[in-house]
């Protein structure tokens, strides 16, 4: 079991500047998520935790304890790679066994350990085969296998989903969680599939250029977002961003688009935007926050806007019609036959209660 | 107006036509088949057939002599000695070899400023040839003249006259430092390639898990580069044994015979005595005997599926 603690985290790659002042503190037992486009500093800052990066700056505490200049070996901890490096000569055992081997588990301890993690990982059939007799999803459980026989204190996971196959990817995720509400130790999981992170944090950080740019649950930042960069990252399809202003109409603030249509914002939001109107901002919407009116029941704080659907994306449950705001286009989650092809012109809800206001320069919320 | 095709029967010429676009492949590649059989197997084929007949400077009968030569070549004990003297080198040389390569080759693998230039600088004694590299070797060993004899004065502070290629102490010690010089780098460059190849996860994984450095070498990157480093064995073992230009470059077997190789041998008796015949079936004795070595260290080393 461990506590991470980051504090002022700097990493540099030649003159690039890879992390860029990291603070993050994960409890003992959490299941924490760094997640962010490719290149953000993610993979750095765990394999850094690890000891396979040295740093130039900061301190990397675990348990209290600072390890900067300790050997990956003597932190106690174990890592999935992405590739799974798993020892191409050994077969699935001795693989498992490696790290109790370097240890010097007695023989007998390193029996039981690799037969039980085995038994957890469905691996008992084939602990003679190796590594190249395996298929992809086989090999991840073998990768997690060397990783949680060895009674670490810290788990770390760099992308292990990411070689494999969608349908199987789903799976290994739903088993890695399940593992992890098993053993409950800390893990530490990096990706850049942000259902992932959804899906199995109880952290996510949210990760860009070198800085972490939000924390929290996963919910947390799903719908309040501190910035521009969070809400559309998360989500999928990701939020509609658009164009428009703030007006005051009949001393109520409205939300103005290019084509001039006005939304009211709903009344318990009124006052925090009292004072911001007469400015542009950026209107932030997800797809499922877009529905077809069907004239019955007219919610506090839902707005009609008529549209004409030009693009229709079905899923089958359910279908994304897209239409244009000026020159923005803007996806809708609609019910699966609400709209029959291109051109339908609906009438849609806005759901103003979960809307965003965004500044367009900082492009932090309001 | 009469075409050409309407002469011809034309199933003839359809079957014609069909039997050069079956066997295209064959045909294409029959003159170089046919080249390398003519220098490749004709040399070896007519070694043998020499080797079975009486082929000297003494004789005029050189017919047909049956196994009489490969009799000879039990009963000549400067042969045995010559196999034992290729033995000692290549059991000393091989191993020297692929020590100094590899440390050499792990020295490179990290990045350093210039690497490339100094590969290139390694690597120059290996381009060079061999009986060059011998002869090159032969000046530096000269007893009065030479610079090592000069570079161990100074350390000694007094005159040192050894005489590398002549005095019996030394010359093995000669012949093999000439041999590791210009034949560590190409083990080096081989093994330096397969070391770059090495899963850099593998051995990160290895460290996580907590192995200290040697295990991560013996149990990881060995079995990794195996298979490179078995084939650069393999190649410089065959040199090895087959070790010429360096040994007569510096000391043509001198003294007496005491450095003679096998190929050494071979070329005193067929060049110099002009045994021809007896000399064939040396060439041969020695092609059995690599071919019987290369099939066991092949299975041995399981480059081979099974």
């Amino acid at each position: 079991m461990a506590r991470i603690t980051i504090t002022g985290l700097h990493k540099y790659y030649g003159n690039h500047h890879a992390v860029r002042g990291i603070d993050l503190d994960i409890p003992e037992g959490e299941f924490a998520v760094l997640v962010g486009p490719s290149g953000c500093g993610k993979s750095t800052l765990l394999r850094s935790i690890a000891g396979l990066e040295s740093v130039n700056d900061g301190a990397i505490e675990i348990d209290g304890e600072l390890v900067n200049d300790m050997r990956p070996r003597d932190r106690n901890l174990a890592m999935v790679f992405q590739n799974y490096a798993l020892y191409p000569h050994m077969n699935v055992y001795e693989n498992i066994a490696f790290g109790l081997r370097a240890r010097k588990t007695p023989a007998g301890e390193i029996d039981k350990k690799v037969t039980d993690a085995a038994a957890l990982l469905n691996l008992d059939l084939l602990l003679d085969r190796l590594p190249r007799q395996l298929s992809g999803g086989q090999r991840q459980r073998v990768a997690i296998g060397r990783a949680i026989v060895r009674d670490a204190r810290l788990f770390l996971f760099d992308e292990p989903l990411s070689n494999l196959d969608a349908q199987l990817r789903d799976e290994m995720r739903g088993e890695i969680k399940r593992l992890h509400q098993e053993i409950r130790k800390t893990f530490l999981y990096v990706t850049h599939d942000q259902i992932e992170a959804m899906t199995m944090a109880d952290r996510i950080v949210l990760m860009r250029d070198g800085i972490i740019e939000q924390q929290g649950p996963p919910l947390e930042l799903f719908e309040k977002p501190t910035n521009k960069f969070v809400a559309g990252f998360l989500g999928s399809p990701s939020m509609n961003f658009i164009p428009s202003a703030l007006v005051t109409e009949d001393g109520k603030v409205s939300v103005k688009f290019e084509d001039g249509t006005t939304l009211l914002l709903p009344e318990d939001r009124q006052s925090k935007y009292a004072s911001q109107a007469e400015r542009q901002i950026i209107f932030g919407i997800r797809p499922e926050h877009i529905s077809r009116a069907d004239g019955s029941d007219e919610r506090v704080g839902v707005e009609k806007y008529q549209s004409v659907i030009d693009l229709v994306l079905p899923t089958g449950s359910r279908t994304y019609g897209t239409f244009h705001i000026g020159r923005t286009p803007v996806v809708a989650e609609l019910q699966a036959h609400d709209v029959k092809g291109a051109g339908t012109a609906l009438a849609l809800l806005v759901d103003m209660n979960r809307a965003i206001l965004i500044d367009p320069d900082t492009e932090i919320v309001i | 107006m009469d075409t050409l095709g309407a002469h011809r029967s034309p199933a003839k010429a359809f079957s014609a036509g069909r039997f050069a676009d079956k066997n295209f492949k064959y045909l294409t590649i029959a003159p170089a088949v046919f080249l390398i059989l003519l220098i490749g197997l004709f040399p070896l084929v007519y070694t043998l057939m020499v080797s079975f007949q009486n082929i000297n400077m003494m004789e005029v009968d050189t017919s047909f002599s049956g196994l009489m030569n490969y009799e000879m070549l039990f009963e000549e004990s400067r042969l045995w000695l010559s196999l034992g003297h290729t033995l000692i080198f290549t059991a000393i040389a091989l191993p020297i070899e692929l020590g100094l390569g590899l440390l050499m080759a792990l020295l490179f693998l990290e990045r350093l400023p210039g690497k490339q230039i100094f590969v290139a600088l390694l690597v120059l004694p290996t381009m060079m040839s061999p009986i060059v590299a011998g002869a090159v070797w032969r000046l530096l060993f000269d007893n009065r003249y030479g610079p090592i004899n000069q570079i161990l004065g100074w350390i000694a502070g007094e005159p040192v006259t050894i005489l590398w290629t002549i005095n019996p102490d030394f010359v093995y010690p000669a012949i093999l430092i000439a041999e590791v010089w210009q034949w560590t780098p190409f083990m080096f460059l081989i093994l330096l390639a397969g070391l770059s190849n090495v899963d850099s996860a593998q051995t990160e994984a290895a460290e996580i898990d907590g192995a200290p450095y040697w295990l991560i070498f013996y149990k990881i990157i060995i079995p990794a580069i195996w298979p490179v480093m078995a084939i650069a064995l393999l190649i410089r073992g065959l040199d090895l044994f087959r070790l010429f230009d360096v040994v007569y470059a510096l000391t043509q077997g001198g003294p007496g015979t005491m450095t003679e190789t096998i190929s050494v041998y071979a070329y005193v008796q067929g060049f110099k005595q002009f045994e021809t015949s007896f000399t064939g079936a040396i060439a041969f004795l020695v092609i059995i005997m690599l071919t019987v070595i290369v099939i066991y260290a092949l299975k041995k080393m399981e480059l081979v599926e099974k």
